[in-house]
């Protein structure tokens, strides 16, 4: 039986493997948008019942910076460069999708081993679904061609992480966590800001074409 | 918190002056006073702790100088203070060049180099993993902008490969740090701890297999950083786009702070086996040698001048894993120091080369010593202080390392250790050579500033006396570090 | 007694509910584009009309043709007895996972082979398509039906969708995924929209249509009913995965089950329709693409199945 934490991590790695099947680009980042919120929703389901948590207003944080003004500024992004659609690059997009569903199979045998609680899920769900959302993020970032969604991919992963470090501490200490939110913020604006550039130079944004510098 | 202020203040008044002073001229100069008075003040705060008069200087909670930190505190500022300097010099020279610079790329420049060397300083004040983490990530996203300079394909292109490949890697480190963070929850402190004071006296009731993962996570993380070998595709690229002042600084100053985060986790490590090396010296010595050699292959076929200099890093940046992995904070400190200075010194000088000749392949540069004898002594003097050769204090750290790694019996890395450093110095003569000797294209269109030799020369001069007296030294001060 | 009303009643919707949903289908379908429609009983006229017709069969073809109806309703007939379509439906005894998916290939089998008989171009061509889009599709329907069946121990349908009364909520997902899993791969099976569009007749891209083409009269209307049986059958046992999912979170009286399995079903349609309004029909060659969305559904059903299963 799993509890209400564990449910949500769940429903939040499920909805990064759906995002992993996403052709177009906007859908992904709704699909994003959901997986934060639910991850964010994570963080007060424990603050709420454990008290030791991190507290109420940082989650409030994560939840508006993070599943609403990056999803937000993405969805922006996407528009002021009129792209749609990203078809994978070294892999059909539904079968990525495939291969995401096998690394979640894959994330809970590793889970179990690092919780040390092996044969039930409900122990290691938690610790399934962060590492399940690293490696969907992981292959998000190398299976697509734009850049943008290569942000997508890196903000997945970095999901994956916050929900293991709720999962396995209980939140890292509140500066820490501020501290760690800015910087991804931060990374979020300059990517974007390089994607345009990107766009304005090379008049696409497809990173597997980006080799002017391998020739070299 | 006095000296903290102190300490910021000139860093944070230089980023306001790159916003508010709108003449480049006048911003280059400005620009050097401050990071030669951030010099001036690191030394002041540093150098009670480095010459052991006190054993920590604390700046807030979580912020501390300890001896080692004091070192490459000074190191830093010093390559930042050279660099802004010539970076004076470089900027006047490359608004005579199309395609002209903006004076707002220029400040922009300015305001992030202040920041960049800002955050590096964090990384070595930390007393924090979780700190440490947000100030690696911040040198990473400082420095993007620095490498962004030029705004052509190129850069842009490295640019991109370097924020991205850095944060999915140092996103690694964080995880690594949430499970250290979780391995020290196992022990007598229930709560936690990212502290390293804590951690080390906390280390044997850690809980080992995670804090095992977690480190290897970590070294990945700030491994990626340092350029370590399978994860190094970005420096070459970042090293070669970015301004010659923003390479010196990215090669001679941030290689270094990624490798004192990696020193700062083996300590941790090593507390965990009661200082004896284990498992994280060895991970740290091969992935170090297995660096050497693989950077040394590539420096063979190099096609690009400032990429030479990127890989012949990649190969000290291996080098200096290898002396953190064998427990020594001093012979670290010495390698450093001594590469910090000659890659300076060469990025420096290849822009220089770069700015005179217009081209940035080796292909197409031929007969610097005809050109100007000064660049061409200064560059073969530097090459060799980047390969270790005798007069130079690299010479020397290089034989502690090698005479260390026979000490503990590994006859292996040793044999690999010496095969990569030869064939690197082989590699570096012979492209070294072809830049030197031969006829230049079109002699006499050139330009070879006198000014922008400035900063070179010192930094190569320097260097030489270093060289020469680091033998004395060492066998005089052999405890440093207590195992060199 | 009341076993006896419930067989009525399952009896009545065999042989009403098919052609209404296709009704419904068409007629949703029609005002979203702004236009009238045809009566909402227009594919029972149709059906009627045609059994009143005489019949017009090519020389080229053999027995196989006529002998594929007979076989195609009945088989039909039988999977629709058998499948736990509607919750009031009463058990039957031999409702296994396997013998249904296999009736079904059976049906799917002697369709190709009635196409190829007449030898036209068209029959081969859709019997092709129709062979690969099965052959794609059948895992999916295998892997959601195991997911549930794995989740209650038994490969016997009836009673893995028996509707029991403590079903955890954490069920949910699991029948969630496999419903849609099914409803996915259905839309594939039955040639609707992203795959196939009944309504075209360009015989280079029609599937189902083209094995149809050399039927006529009570054949016809014979094929055109089993396939809008097959259609409720099929939208109904997604309906009943979506009904449990339903029942897990708000457990309902057995009383509703008998209204809500047969509007689901029209819900079905609806979204069908919907679906058939604003996409369009895929490429071929991406076709493997859309049934790889209902294997990724079933996978998870599965997926989640087995680690609930452990745990449990």
């Amino acid at each position: 039986m799993l509890g209400l934490a564990e449910t949500l991590a769940t429903a939040a790695a499920i909805f990064g493997i759906f995002m992993s099947g996403c052709r177009h680009v906007r859908s992904a980042i709704y699909l994003y948008a959901v997986q934060t919120a639910l991850v964010a929703s994570i963080a007060f389901v424990y603050s709420a019942s454990e008290h030791t948590g991190p507290a109420l207003n940082i989650s409030l944080a994560v939840v508006l910076a993070k599943a609403v003004g990056i999803p937000f500024f993405l969805g922006w992004v996407v528009k002021r460069l009129d792209v749609r659609t990203d078809s994978g690059a070294f892999l059909p997009v539904p079968l990525s999708m495939h291969v995401s569903i096998a690394l979640f199979a894959t994330s809970y045998y590793l889970a179990s081993s690092l919780d040390g609680a092996a044969g039930t899920f409900s122990a290691a769900a938690g610790a399934t679904a962060s590492i399940s959302l690293v490696f969907t993020g992981l292959l998000f970032m190398m299976t697509r061609r734009l850049a943008i969604s290569q942000i997508i991919g890196f903000l997945t992963m970095e999901n994956g992480i916050y929900l293991l470090g709720l999962h396995e501490t209980r939140g890292m200490p509140v500066i820490v966590e501020m501290g760690v939110l800015l910087d991804v913020l931060a990374a979020v604006m300059i990517a974007g800001v390089i994607v345009f550039r990107i766009k304005k130079n090379f008049k696409h944004i497809d990173v597997t074409r980006l080799t002017g510098l391998n020739e070299q | 918190m006095n000296s903290l202020a102190l300490l910021t203040a000139p860093l944070l008044l230089w980023a306001v002056c790159a916003v508010l002073v709108k003449n480049t001229r006048v911003l280059g100069i400005l620009t050097a006073g401050w990071a030669w008075l951030y010099l001036a003040i690191t030394c002041t705060l540093a150098a009670p702790v480095s010459l052991g008069i006190e054993p920590q200087v604390t700046l807030a909670p979580g912020f501390s100088i300890d001896a080692t930190a004091s070192w490459f505190m000074m190191l830093t500022a010093t390559i930042a203070a050279g660099a802004m300097t010539h970076s004076h010099f470089f900027f006047q020279e490359e608004k005579l060049r199309e395609p002209r610079p903006k004076s707002t790329h220029i400040r922009l420049f300015y305001a992030c180099a202040a920041l960049f060397v800002f955050a590096m300083t964090a990384v070595l004040l930390c007393d924090n993993l979780g700190f440490l983490w947000i100030s690696i990530e911040a040198t990473t996203l400082l420095s993007a902008p620095l490498v962004y300079f030029s705004r052509t394909r190129h850069a842009i292109e490295a640019t991109w490969k370097y924020l991205i490949i850095c944060s999915v890697g140092i996103a690694f480190a964080l995880l690594g740090t949430i499970l250290i963070f979780a391995s020290s929850q196992h022990t007598s402190l229930s709560a936690g701890s990212l502290s390293l004071q804590q951690l080390i006296q906390l280390a044997p009731q850690l809980n080992y297999p995670l804090f095992k993962l977690g480190f290897i996570f970590c070294f990945l993380g700030y491994g990626t950083k340092a350029g370590v070998f399978p994860l190094h595709s970005w420096l070459p690229d970042a090293h070669a786009e970015a301004p010659a002042p923003a390479s010196a600084m990215l090669s001679g100053a941030l290689l270094n702070t990624a490798l004192f985060a990696i020193w700062r986790l083996l300590q941790v490590d090593s507390a965990c086996h009661h200082g004896r090396a284990a498992f994280g010296s060895n991970l740290a010595i091969w992935m170090g040698t297995i660096t050497v050699v693989a950077a040394s292959l590539f420096l063979i076929r190099q096609h690009g001048l400032k990429r030479l200099w990127a890989y012949s890093s990649i190969e000290n940046v291996g080098l200096m894993l290898v002396a953190v992995g064998l427990g020594s904070p001093g012979l670290f400190f010495l390698q450093a120091l001594n590469h910090s200075f000659a890659k300076a010194t060469l990025f420096l000088l290849s822009g220089n080369i770069i700015q005179s000749t217009g081209s940035k392949h080796l292909s197409e540069i031929h007969g610097l010593l005809k050109l100007s004898p000064m660049w061409g002594v200064l560059l073969v003097a530097a090459a060799c202080a980047a390969t270790g050769v005798p007069p130079f204090g690299s010479f020397i750290s290089e034989w502690l390392i090698l005479s260390a790694s026979a000490d503990t019996g590994r006859w292996l890395v040793i044999f690999l250790l010496l095969s990569g450093i030869s064939l690197s110095f082989i590699a570096v003569s012979i492209h070294v050579s072809r830049i030197l000797l031969g006829t230049p294209k079109a002699p006499g269109s050139y330009r070879h500033p006198v000014l922008g030799s400035l900063i070179p020369a010192a930094l190569m001069s320097f260097l030489f006396i270093l060289g020469l007296t680091t033998g004395g030294f060492v066998s005089s001060t052999l405890h440093i570090g207590g195992a060199l | 007694m009341s076993t006896i009303l419930l067989w009525l009643l399952t009896f009545s919707c065999l042989l009403f509910l098919p052609s209404l949903t296709i009704g419904i289908i068409r007629k949703t379908k029609a005002r979203l584009q702004n236009r009238v429609g045809a009566p909402l009983w227009q594919h029972l006229f149709d059906t009627i009309k045609l059994l009143r017709k005489s019949e017009t069969v090519s020389e080229n073809s053999s027995w196989i043709l006529r002998v594929n109806t007979v076989i195609n309703i009945s088989i039909m007939i039988t999977l629709a007895f058998l499948t736990p379509w509607l919750s009031f439906k009463p058990a039957t005894s031999a409702d296994d996972l396997f013998l249904l998916i296999y009736l079904f290939a059976a049906i799917r089998f002697f369709a190709i082979l009635s196409s190829l008989d007449p030898g036209s171009a068209f029959g081969a061509f859709g019997a092709s398509r129709e062979a690969t889009l099965s052959v794609l599709v059948e895992p999916a329907i295998i892997l959601a039906l195991s997911a549930v069946a794995l989740s209650a121990h038994t490969s016997n349908l009836s009673l893995v969708f028996a509707l029991t009364a403590n079903t955890p909520i954490s069920q949910a997902p699991l029948w969630l995924l496999a419903g849609a899993g099914l409803f996915l791969s259905s839309l594939v099976e039955l040639s609707r929209m992203p795959v196939d569009d009944p309504t075209t007749h360009l015989e280079l891209t029609m599937v189902h249509e083209a094995m149809m083409l050399e039927n006529s009269g009570p054949n016809l209307a014979l094929l055109e009913f089993s396939s809008a049986l097959r259609l409720v059958v099929l939208y109904g046992l997604s309906g009943q995965c979506f009904l449990h999912a339903l029942h897990c979170i708000w457990p309902f009286a057995s009383a509703a089950g008998i209204l809500l399995s047969i509007s689901i079903i029209f819900a079905l349609a609806v979204v069908t329709s919907l679906i058939e309004t604003v996409s369009v029909r895929l490429k071929w060659t991406r076709a493997p693409e859309f049934v790889a969305y209902g294997l990724t559904m079933s996978l998870l059903a599965l997926l989640v199945a087995l680690v609930t299963g452990v745990s449990s």
